[in-house]
């Protein structure tokens, strides 16, 4: 191509020649006219080169070499860009990380779209539960009549002490359907699963385990196939190993057993235990599997209106199953560091500006050599990218160990935490966001070099006009700035606030000082009720006699630990409730001393005690809900109800005390009416005592081995799990809005740094440019007051408009963070002012230092200048 | 260097230079040598056109297919030259460029006239 413009270009000398020869002139005069009529073959060539693709690529090469040469003469603009670009890209990329891991990518199953949890949903007056655990009858009759499904497995989770030939643990696992692992499509890397007949009444005793169980506990050896595991104290055959990562239904679950429901339990509609996962056939919509579904659930509340009167059913996809609660947690907390990421790039904008200033010469100078704008726009933006390519960098660093701490720091129960990593395509998201992060904060700044005049820029005289436009740049983006740090700063504030109130909810008991840890009596060894009392008497006196411990006491569920168990009751004298009226109660096991331990108190009437046994009449410890909502009068003591219907075969059980309402499953529920049953009357429920609280004046932790050696004492055969102080317990039942806050937290007082810098930026550039302004007012007798009004004015004027224009997004967008509050309105005006005031005195210090400065101004030095 | 980029050389708004090159070429092919002095003749040499403006301008015309171009041997003297002629594209993209011209001229008369009357 250049060698055909050459042979163009010498046949066109060589005509114009041979034109002017013509003329008369010689063959040297000829040949210098033909010269000079053509002019600079280099500037043709290099027009003609510029219309090719590959010329760009070159002079993109040539850019990208000039802006590192120039990012190595200014390190410290360049160490600074880059460092706040890789903050907010590395942030961003860290959280897109988990979005990524936990929302983003499917179910490890194969087409997990198709699968489906199959819920009832119980909407009776006094309990509303969208969710309640299928009765076995119910789940019999979805799964024998639907016509959506291809199957439907259930499932209940479990908890097994794993005994013999090593020390004894506990391990999460679960009862299942034989067809489960059919339906979700996962085979095991050695052995089978179960076959139907294993999973019949009276289930065969047969284990299939978890990967990491096999790995840790057992060697990975092969041979574990047809070996027999103690669980319980039952010989367990193992028949297979699941794969890797394998966890179902729940996230710890590492040891699996057919469930065997017997024909009684697959006709009872009354007792809801399981959960029910199901594959939808091909094509089948969930809308239309709701459909079937809840027309058999009609059928099913015609003829059984007792126990199915308003059950109807829910169905939840399982990758909304899985993730659907953390969802809007997870994208609101994305998009408060989208907005920071926006703050830097208006940040980085504020730094090209001002270095823009110093660099108008320069590019007055290449203009005035002939360098086209489109080509200095270019050179802007390749620089621009290379710092977004440096920032990019350091940011996937930064990145890199943020995820690592997000995983440490993320609650248990966020969904698929170990899945969260630093791969492929959050590495791309991170480059992308970088590059478009530079390329935005880039474009102000190119666009306004390109908006002022050659000769302005090359004369200083005239600078003025210069500076003025490059200032309103600078004041537009620090407007922009604040109104961003507005929206994160009033999300972490209306967080913070939430958990403020959170934090004080009266939860009912006092957890400081003491130690709870759970020990879980198998069945197989503890059969009678004699031999659980025996023990739970044994440990609290032996507990008790530790040195430092005040009390000792067990529960059948410690509250806020988000499990425990509720029963539909009757009151004596009233008469049998309507189909769907039933109250309903949540109620516990407690051992004697555990109000007390618990500094629960006494409102009325006295504790359960060890000589309330089953030979006695049952007695109960109601809550202070209970007490008021069945005997409004005040006179509870005495007073009789019972488990199920007035003619059911359930022994009636006394008040005999009542104690202040307790936050059974979590913070944020209220107490419902409750009551507590005497460990040696457990033939009520069937329920025995698993979590132990412990008082102590001295260190808990210091407590840990004494307790050990107490249990193991009475029975060295027993784990104990769970060991953690009740303040632990507390703390953990918030982990997620803990997590939550730390999160938006930090990325709030980023957004407040980021604020400051960039009034301070504009301020100070301010009175840099102004100073000859300045000190003419100091001549002509201004007071220093006046000039720290005068700047300090003008960095309050921007936060102001900043702060409107922020407040106004903010009130339009926080309402979306509403299902994360608690007990605060997503537009708390406290949130809002708090807000405003922090930002307005954070903008106010910022522009005091060029304030002052402004005010030291010499006019002598000034206007020489 | 000159201080200025090649279009403001050429004294000519970019499209006015691509037009007189497709207006010349409609007479049959031309090198680029010869579209210089026709445009310089026929314009009773106003239009002084810079030799160099011209090679850019027709390479860039070529690749928007309106001209084709081809070596061939020069009719008077023994050397070969890269002679231009209009694709059919370029014949249309004349037409256009001559009715917008056409159009431009007359409101400039207009507004000039009206001047003159002021």
């Amino acid at each position: 191509m250049t060698d055909d413009l050459d042979r163009e270009l010498r046949a066109h000398l060589e005509n114009e020649a041979d034109e002017q020869r013509e003329r008369g002139l010689t063959a040297d005069e000829a040949q210098y006219a033909a010269r000079r009529a053509l002019g600079s073959e280099t500037i043709i060539r290099e027009d003609v080169r510029a219309l090719s693709a590959w010329a760009v690529l070159d002079d993109v090469a040539q850019d990208l070499r000039y802006g590192l040469r120039l990012l190595k003469k200014h390190p410290a603009f360049a160490i600074v860009a880059a460092l706040t670009l890789a903050l907010g890209v590395g942030a961003t990329t860290a959280i897109f990380s988990v979005v990524n891991a936990v929302l983003l990518r499917p179910l490890p199953y194969a087409e997990a779209d198709r699968l489906a949890m199959v819920w009832e949903n119980v909407n009776l007056p006094q309990y509303k539960n969208a969710q309640n655990t299928p009765a076995p009858g119910n789940f019999r009759d979805w799964r024998d009549e639907n016509s959506t499904f291809t199957d439907l497995a259930a499932m209940r989770g479990t908890a097994f002490s794993l005994t013999g030939n090593s020390d004894p643990i506990r391990v999460d696992g679960a009862m299942v359907s034989a067809s489960l692992f059919r339906l979700l499509q996962v085979e095991p890397v050695l052995g089978r699963t179960f076959t139907a007949d294993e999973d019949r009444a009276a289930p065969s005793r047969v284990v299939l385990i978890g990967h990491s169980l096999w790995t840790d506990r057992f060697g990975s050896s092969p041979s574990i196939i047809g070996q027999t595991l103690q669980l319980n104290d039952e010989p367990y055959s193992v028949v297979g190993v699941m794969p890797r990562g394998f966890r179902f239904p729940d996230a710890e679950d590492l040891l699996w057993v057919p469930l065997g429901l017997t024909p009684q339990q697959l006709a009872n509609h009354g007792s809801h235990f399981l959960r029910v996962l199901g594959r939808l056939k091909p094509g089948v919509t969930l809308a239309q599997a709701q459909v079937d579904l809840d027309a058999i659930a009609a059928r099913l509340t015609a003829q059984y209106p007792d126990s199915n009167t308003s059950v109807g059913v829910t169905i939840l996809s399982l990758p909304e199953q899985t993730v659907g609660d953390v969802r809007r947690p997870l994208l609101v907390i994305l998009g408060i560091v989208g907005l920071l990421l926006l703050m830097v790039c208006a940040n980085i904008g504020n730094l090209l500006l001002a270095r823009a200033s110093a660099r108008g010469r320069e590019f007055a100078v290449r203009a005035a050599l002939g360098a086209s704008r489109r080509r200095m726009l270019r050179q802007l933006l390749a620089e621009s990218i290379l710092l977004a390519t440096l920032g990019g960098a350091l940011g996937l660093a930064l990145a890199w160990w943020g995820v690592s701490a997000l995983r440490w720091l993320a609650p248990t129960d966020l969904p698929r935490v170990t899945d969260i990593a630093v791969n492929g395509s959050v590495a791309a998201f991170n480059f992308t966001i970088a590059i478009l992060a530079g390329v935005v904060s880039g474009i102000i700044p190119a666009l306004q070099s390109q908006a002022r005049d050659l000769h302005d820029s090359l004369k200083d005289e005239t600078r003025a006009s210069a500076t003025r436009a490059r200032l309103r740049a600078r004041n537009l983006l620090v407007i922009v700035e604040t109104a961003l740090g507005v929206v994160v700063l009033v999300g972490a504030g209306l967080l913070l606030r939430s958990f403020v109130r959170l934090s004080n909810v009266p939860v009912g008991f006092k957890s400081e000082g003491v130690l709870t840890f759970r020990v879980a009596l198998p069945a197989a060894r503890y059969r009678t009720d004699v031999q659980r009392t025996a023990f739970y008497q044994q440990v609290s006196e032996r507990l008790q006699a530790l040195p430092g411990v005040s009390s000792a006491a067990a529960i059948s569920f410690l509250p806020l630990s988000m499990s425990g168990r509720t029963t539909g009751v009757s009151v004596e004298g009233e008469p049998p409730p309507a189909p769907g009226q039933a109250r309903f109660v949540d109620f516990r096991t407690v051992s004697p001393g555990y109000f007390a331990t618990m500094s629960i108190p006494m409102l009325a009437g006295r504790d359960v005690a060890w000589s309330d046994t089953n030979a006695t009449p049952s007695s109960i410890v109601i809550s202070e809900t209970t007490a008021r909502s069945f005997w409004p009068n005040g006179d509870a003591i005495g007073k009789r109800i019972k488990s199920g219907g007035p003619q059911d075969n359930t022994p009636w059980l006394t008040v005999v005390g009542v104690v202040g309402n307790v936050r059974q499953l979590d913070l944020v529920r209220l107490p419902r009416p409750a009551m507590y049953i005497p460990a040696a009357q457990d033939r009520a429920t069937g329920d025995t005592l698993r979590d132990w609280v412990v008082r102590t004046s001295a260190d808990s932790s210091a407590l840990v081995p004494a307790v050990r050696s107490v249990i193991w004492s009475v029975d060295s055969t027993l784990p104990i799990t769970r060991v953690q102080t009740l303040d632990q317990v507390k703390s953990a039942s918030t982990a997620s809005q803990q997590f939550n806050l730390l999160l938006v937290g930090l990325f709030a007082v980023l957004a407040l740094v980021l604020a400051a810098v960039g009034v301070y930026g504009v301020t100070a550039y301010s009175v840099s440019q102004r100073t000859r302004e300045l000190g003419i007012r100091v001549a002509l007798g201004a007071r220093p007051g006046a000039l720290l009004k005068l700047v300090l004015a003008h960095g309050a004027r921007l936060t102001l408009i900043g702060l409107a224009i922020g407040t106004m997004a903010a009130l339009a967008l926080t309402q979306v963070m509403s299902t994360l509050l608690f007990g605060v309105g997503a537009r708390d005006p406290m949130t809002f002012v708090g807000v405003a005031l922090l930002l307005l005195a954070v903008s106010l210090g910022a522009s005091f230092v060029p304030a002052h400065r402004a005010t030291r101004v010499d006019p002598v030095v000034a206007l020489r200048a | 260097m000159p201080p200025h980029t090649h279009r403001e050389r050429t004294g000519l708004l970019q499209g006015t230079l691509d037009m007189l090159i497709l207006r010349t070429l409609i007479l049959g092919p031309a090198h680029g040598h010869e579209i210089a002095k026709h445009i310089q003749r026929t314009s009773d040499e106003v239009l002084r056109l810079e030799h160099g403006s011209l090679y850019p301008a027709l390479h860039r015309l070529e690749k928007k297919g309106w001209l084709a171009s081809k070596w061939d041997a020069h009719r008077e003297h023994n050397r070969e030259c890269k002679y231009y002629r209009l694709t059919p594209a370029g014949r249309k993209q004349l037409i256009a460029a001559e009715s917008k011209w056409q159009r431009l001229q007359q409101a400039i008369a207009r507004v000039m006239a009206a001047a003159v009357r002021a």
